[in-house]
């Protein structure tokens, strides 16, 4: 299979935001302040798709509003599994919204900037920079393909003019510069403004080239890759606090690497037996402490977390805390062990807390408290009856995200149906949010969905029957001081925006 | 009956699964690979429980026994051989019978289609006869395949249970299950030292299972 190379482009169709809001029942509803938890406070702010190239051509014909918006039901069809978003991240500002897709691409889409003129455009997401970060590659030893789908997408923390940002995928992590240009030097005295070498004999006068501005131009370059290292599928990537070394985790290896050295890197974990038949468990996901550079945690897919001190030893295999909660005997079932597999784990903003996310639940953790979770939140209970059709159709293995809010008060996580749910922590209450396309109309709120369990179904409601599980949101992010959130469905990436904002 | 149907149903598919996770891209996943062992093993305990519990008035004790014997020589094999399925790595190909798998796969199942290479890689019985290490496991694939032969030919016609009985089944089947595991060890200290009962509060680190990883080699045989 000949990956194409990225000539793909991509269009945004912004949203105009709504006049007055009010709460669905039509009585003026609460400012959410911090927590933008409460019902119908969440707008579309645009929705950024990725065409293939057979659509992006029809579609540069037409600029009107409505002829587009026709050819989105078309976009369905045409879009690609290479399209398909694995990833989504926001950098540290929140300036940048990077996404890794399933062809090896990263778009980074930059938010605009405020203008007088425009004062409502402010929050919308443009194309920024795209790039090829991985190819399929082939391991000839093993007589396996090595897939280009972009696992994970870290920022590092900005230091200078240009952007930082680690890309993987199930082999090799690379280390990004994104860079813009926007000058160039002219009056050369070697060179005409071709470039093309002049003719020595014809330079009469000496002149000083000086830099002229020019279209900014954004480039991508990979400044350092990291291969070689896993010999199972990397599935997390987290960089460290001191801003010096990052780590790379696979199913039963964590390796720390410094990112100036590129062909070594530390061993920290290592949970492989020594007889792989006697494997039990596997690690599912790895993150470093926000602030606490020797800590970090690791998910298994038992359920279980371990937080790691790696002052303890060099080889951190025995951990310092070991978080597990009880299994509930009254919810035992076939399937138990497959969906107590956590999916995702990610520090709060604090480091006080951590978040874990299996098939049907999301939970909070004290790190002062390694017995139970502080708090257990239910994303789809009504599926935990339909586990067995979820193992035929592979939905019980999908690998739901989880994120935190800047203020760490809300987490959000995604489900089926292009569902996403927000739980506030604070307040107790919950909502859930539709990421549809009949959703992206200009002036439109997003309103509460509500799936219906019981025998009767209510006007809005719809049945766990009627859910779509090809339409999944398993990535989503925050930005990490504003009510703003990105959530990718399929190929389709949303941005969505608290009202008050 | 209609545990044992199910039970055979989800291990079939689960092979089904773990044959086509081979062939996707980016190789084996080790996580989904374990994942669906798990799958297959609590759906083998079920279906042994179950033919446990049908049998139970008539012989009780050989047939928890049964086991036994699967579970000490493939040890030995083990240190031989490689299980493929755990390792990130390809397969070798094992002198295994593959016959189990085949038979498997000829039960009716309404969700998996039959993979239709399944007997490509038939191993010849010539290999077998080698005195090779692989020899006992093959024993054991073929034992395990008698046991799957009779549920067939018990009930001629088998109806697909609808998935929302099913489902609805197996979280009453624990208290079943744990109800039926005490008995089979109280009655027979050396049975198989398969994962606890299903009530029991905390999953521990689960010994190796053996008769699991015969199983896997034999679908990995493919």
């Amino acid at each position: 299979m000949v990956l194409q190379s990225s000539k793909r482009h991509y269009r945004v169709w912004n949203h105009r935001r709504l006049g007055p809001w009010c709460s669905p029942t039509g009585s003026p509803a609460p400012l959410s302040c911090e927590t933008g938890c409460g019902e119908g406070s969440w707008i579309l702010v645009c929705r950024l798709l990725v065409p293939t190239q057979v659509s992006l051509l029809s579609m540069e014909e037409d600029i009107d509003t409505r002829k587009i918006n026709n050819s989105f039901l078309r976009d369905h069809s045409y879009a690609t599994e290479a399209d398909i978003i694995s990833t989504v991240e926001f950098n540290h500002t929140g300036e940048l919204l990077a996404t890794g897709d399933k062809g090896g691409r990263v778009v980074i889409f930059q938010r605009e900037q405020e203008s007088k003129n425009q004062i409502h455009r402010r929050g919308e997401y443009n194309v920024y920079s795209t790039f090829q970060s991985h190819e399929p590659e082939f391991d000839y030893l093993k007589s396996l393909e090595i897939e280009e789908k972009i696992n994970k997408i870290r920022w590092l923390p900005q230091q200078n003019a240009a952007y930082f940002l680690l890309s993987t995928n199930d082999k090799t992590v690379k280390l990004w510069k994104v860079s813009e240009r926007d000058k160039r030097p002219e009056g050369y005295n070697l060179k005409d403004e071709e470039g093309r070498l002049r003719d020595p004999s014809t330079i009469t006068t000496l002149r000083v080239p000086v830099l002229r501005p020019m279209d900014l131009m954004v480039e991508a370059t990979p400044r350092r890759v990291f291969a070689n290292a896993h010999t199972y599928h990397i599935n997390s990537i987290s960089v460290n606090s001191d801003y010096e070394t990052y780590m790379s985790a696979d199913d039963l290896r964590i390796n720390l690497w410094n990112f100036e050295i590129t062909n070594q890197s530390f061993n920290i974990v290592d949970i492989k037996p020594a007889n792989m038949e006697e494997l039990t468990e596997v690690i599912t996901a790895a993150e470093f402490h926000p602030h606490h550079c020797n800590t970090f945690v690791y998910s298994s897919s038992k359920g279980t977390i371990r937080l790691c001190d790696m002052r303890a030893s060099a080889l951190c295999d025995r951990h310092t805390k070991f978080f597990e909660e009880p299994e509930d005997p009254s919810n035992r079932s076939f399937f138990s062990e497959i969906i107590s597999s956590i999916s995702d784990v990610k520090f709060s903003h604090s480091g006080r807390y951590i978040m874990t996310r299996d098939y049907l639940t999301v939970k909070v953790w004290d790190l002062n408290m390694e017995n139970r979770p502080i708090e257990t939140y239910q994303v789809h209970d009504y599926l935990r009856s339909k586990l067995c059709s979820l193992y035929e159709n592979d939905c019980i293995f999908d690998k739901f995200e989880c994120v935190w809010n800047g203020s760490d008060s809300v987490i959000m996580t995604g489900s089926y149906n292009n569902f996403f749910r927000m739980f506030d922590r604070n307040t107790k209450r919950d909502v859930t949010l539709e990421a549809s396309r009949e959703n992206s109309k200009p002036r439109a709120i997003l309103k509460p969905r509500k799936v219906c369990v019981g025998g009767k179904r209510r006007k809005d409601e719809i049945s766990v029957d009627s859910l779509d599980f090809s339409k999944k949101i398993l990535h989503t992010a925050w930005h990490p001081s504003e009510n703003i959130i990105a959530v990718a469905a399929t190929n389709n990436l949303y941005i969505f925006q608290d009202k008050v904002n | 009956m209609e545990v044992q149907k199910e039970a055979q149903r989800i291990m079939t598919l689960s092979v089904w699964k773990m044959y086509h996770s081979r062939m996707q891209r980016g190789g084996l996943r080790l996580h989904r690979s374990l994942q669906l062992s798990l799958v297959m093993r609590s759906a083998r305990e079920l279906y042994l429980s179950a033919k446990v519990e049908a049998h139970e008035p008539e012989v009780p004790l050989p047939t928890g026994r049964s086991p036994d014997p699967r579970l000490h020589p493939p040890r030995e094999a083990e240190a031989a051989a490689q299980a493929a399925p755990p390792d990130g790595e390809p397969p070798s190909p094992e002198p295994m019978d593959t016959q189990e798998t085949p038979r498997a796969e000829e039960t009716p199942s309404r969700c998996s289609p039959r993979p239709a290479k399944a007997s490509r890689k038939r191993r010849s019985s010539s290999l077998s006869d080698s005195g090779d290490a692989g020899l006992v496991p093959s024993k054991k694939a073929r034992l395990e395949e008698e046991e799957a032969e009779e549920t067939p030919s018990e009930v001629p016609d088998r109806l697909q249970p609808p998935p929302a009985q099913a489902e609805g089944a197996f979280p009453n089947l624990a208290r079943v299950l744990q109800r039926r595991f005490s008995g089979l060890l109280n009655c027979n200290p050396a049975a198989p030292p398969t994962a606890p009962p299903a009530c029991e509060a905390k999953p521990a680190c689960r010994p190796a299972d053996s008769m699991l990883n015969v199983l896997v080699r034999a679908v990995v045989a493919f």
